[in-house]
């Protein structure tokens, strides 16, 4: 305790006279995007893929002839029990999901100008999902899609979760010599389905 | 040392000053490119300004609730007023639960803090899961800059590491190689964690959650396999709400690499069911940086590099010349906060051009604060004698007009006419590294009387 209150007091002493908090307006950025536009266009830009699909059928249909013969498969679409081939419940520890092939996932929130999706631990049954399979899968309906990250946090202001994370491309490194590299620890591609 | 002597071990490899030169400026470049396509840039960087001035007058309350919420989230909350604390209430924490395998993502904290040595005198394995720091690491080296760790190191030294290391075959440097095999050799470390450490980019006082960006997944991939994470902030972290990430977020990666937006900005409220989280607020000099008027803003930073990418002064005498955590032009303010003798080189290593003051995302007077540092560091500490006994020679020429007009009349005469090894000599630093002009016939001085007159007989 004794770091803390000396800490507390110590800012508190230092600490300059009272400054006000600035109010975000978003009209000061507004673009006027098209905003299906912009977002694809932004995924393309960190190097994920945006398509369009009809149904989750047609999701599954369409990612097995993108991504053909894998192995592990996971899928929380409501009609997808052919494509899974391993049991969430049955996992003890987040470790095992290792071999993990391709993994689909729905959100209900993407952003246009910077292609980033939003999860939480609503739609991720274990937290590791969307980090440690080797080709990610978003489905998102069109209207879910907001211009910036402003609106993006007015939407989130009421739900609160225990872990959420916005994704934007693939997992990447330019650590080497500055020369991009998609894959490094997490997903090694990254494909968005967009719904009407 | 100083930092002109470290950087001038670095300018003895001119071929890789030149392309570490060029590499960050490409950098520049793209943040260049990508801020241009943001209506409003300069509003919301005086909203990221604005936000950061009014946390830091508020601090401590925001402290405070911060801490509340997250204990009400779940998560254990804990104090340190210097780096040695912070690295033992660390390694208690990991000797609590038994961890030997450590994961760390990337923390300039836990850099400054020095807690990689600390843990490995107790026979804990760390593993920096960065990309760039893993090949620091590697090389036993500290990181270059902040956000490009191994912007120093070229493919092929990249290459030899991992072969020694890893045991990865002779690629002649292929990159894509080279990551290849350090996923597959960071995947297990991953897999074997006992803990992870992760920085902290944002804390949110109106949720107790925090916010880490990285592009490569490596924070997540330790903290959501691991039993415990342990995340490091300093104090300076706390942003009031939850949508003041809505700024920042549009602000970091922009600033930083020219991308819109990290690949993930991973937000972390409560541990995960049968996981524990831990949160060590630090301060380690920052209620003290806090308490200078002129030097506070330092705190706004968000540690999205662009002042070391746009410096040339950075970029032509490479991180490590800064002796410091925090390398470039944020770094030379930081640095004399904390030993003002140490460091007291740093803000002369500045043209004092602005240009990080313009990139800056939050606004921070980066090139006005070092020229502030350097009037102090006048007064406080011993100058060489050379610079000391020359400026009050060269004060006491300015003041009495007619006796400038002579020197200067010697001084025009002398570059004209002395042979070179007696003007470069010794004590002309200037010299050093180049040619100095021919002297002119005339000084301004005549030079603009004569215009006059002959304007007047025109
Ligand atoms: S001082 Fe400004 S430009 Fe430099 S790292 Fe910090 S936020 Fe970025």
């Amino acid at each position: 305790m004794g770091s803390r209150d000396n800490i507390l007091a110590r800012i508190k002493a230092n600490k300059p006279d009272a400054i006000g908090l600035p109010q975000i307006d978003d009209t000061l950025f507004d673009d006027e995007y098209d905003l299906i536009k912009e977002f694809t266009k932004k995924v393309e830009v960190v190097g994920g893929n945006v398509l369009e699909a009809q149904s989750n059928q047609d999701i599954l249909k369409q990612i097995t002839t993108l991504i053909p013969n894998t192995v592990v498969n996971f899928s929380t679409l409501s009609d997808s029990l052919d494509f899974n081939t391993i049991n969430l419940e049955a996992i003890k520890n987040p470790q095992e999901l290792e071999d993990l092939d391709i993994l689909i996932l729905e959100s209900d929130l993407g952003v246009a100008e910077n292609g980033a999706v939003w999860v939480t631990d609503k739609n991720l049954p274990i937290r590791v999902l969307p980090f440690i399979t080797k080709h990610l899968v978003f489905v998102i309906s069109k209207e879910n899609i907001v211009p910036y990250m402003h609106q993006a946090y007015n939407k989130l202001s009421e739900s609160s979760s225990g872990f959420g994370v916005f994704i934007s491309g693939p997992s990447k490194t330019a650590d080497i010599e500055q020369s991009l590299v998609i894959g490094a620890h997490g997903a090694l591609s990254l494909t968005i389905f967009l719904k009407n | 040392m100083s930092h002109s002597k470290l950087a001038s071990i670095f300018n003895k490899d001119e071929k890789r000053v030149d392309w570490h030169d060029k590499a960050l400026w490409f950098v520049r470049h793209k943040r260049d490119l990508s801020v241009h396509q943001v209506k409003g840039w300069e509003e919301l960087r005086n909203l990221g300004h604005g936000i950061k001035a009014h946390m830091l007058s508020n601090l401590d309350s925001y402290l405070i609730e911060f801490e509340e919420n997250a204990i009400k989230n779940g998560v254990e909350v804990h104090w340190a007023a210097n780096g040695e604390e912070h690295n033992q209430i660390v390694h208690k924490i990991l000797k609590e639960n038994n961890a030997k395998k450590v994961v760390k993502s990337k923390s300039m904290l836990t850099e400054e803090c020095h807690l990689n040595p600390f843990l490995e005198a107790d026979g804990i394995e760390v593993i920096d899961t960065d990309l760039g720091e893993r090949i620091v690491q590697l090389a036993k080296e500290p990181p270059s800059h902040i956000v490009l760790p191994a912007i120093h190191k070229n493919k092929h030294e990249v290459d030899e590491l991992f072969q020694e290391h890893l045991g990865t075959k002779p690629c002649d440097g292929d990159p894509q190689y080279l990551t290849r095999e350090a996923r597959k050799h960071l995947r297990e470390k991953f897999i074997e964690a006992d803990a992870a450490i992760t920085g902290v980019n944002f804390a949110i006082a109106e949720t107790g959650g925090f916010v880490v960006c990285t592009n490569e997944g490596n924070a997540d991939m330790g903290a959501h396999l691991a039993p415990v994470h342990i995340a490091c902030m300093g104090v300076e972290k706390i942003i009031p709400k939850q949508e003041h990430l809505g700024v920042f977020l549009r602000l970091l990666a922009r600033s930083a690499t020219g991308q819109p937006i990290t690949t993930y900005s991973s937000h972390f409220n409560k541990p995960r069911k049968g996981a524990k989280m831990h949160i060590v607020i630090v301060d380690n000099g920052r209620s003290e940086q806090l308490s200078r008027p002129d030097f506070r803003a330092s705190l706004h930073c968000i540690r999205c590099g662009a002042c070391m990418n746009t410096c040339p002064i950075y970029r032509r005498s490479g991180g490590h010349s800064y002796d410091a955590t925090i390398p470039g032009p944020i770094g030379s303010i930081l640095s004399p906060g904390k030993d003002l003798t140490k460091h007291s080189s740093l803000p002369f290593a500045s043209t004092l051009c602005g240009s990080c003051s313009d990139v800056c995302p939050v606004k921070i007077d980066i090139h006005s604060q070092l020229y502030k540092w350097r009037q102090i560091i006048t007064k406080e500490t011993p100058q060489p004698f050379i610079k000391k006994k020359s400026m009050e020679i060269m004060g006491k020429i300015f003041a009495k007009p007619a006796q400038f007009e002579k020197v200067g009349k010697i001084a025009r005469w002398s570059l004209r006419n002395l042979p070179k090894s007696m003007i470069n000599s010794k004590p002309n630093a200037w010299g050093k590294a180049r040619d100095l002009p021919t002297g002119p016939k005339q000084s301004f001085d005549e030079w603009y009387n004569e215009r006059e007159n002959n304007k007047k007989k025109d």
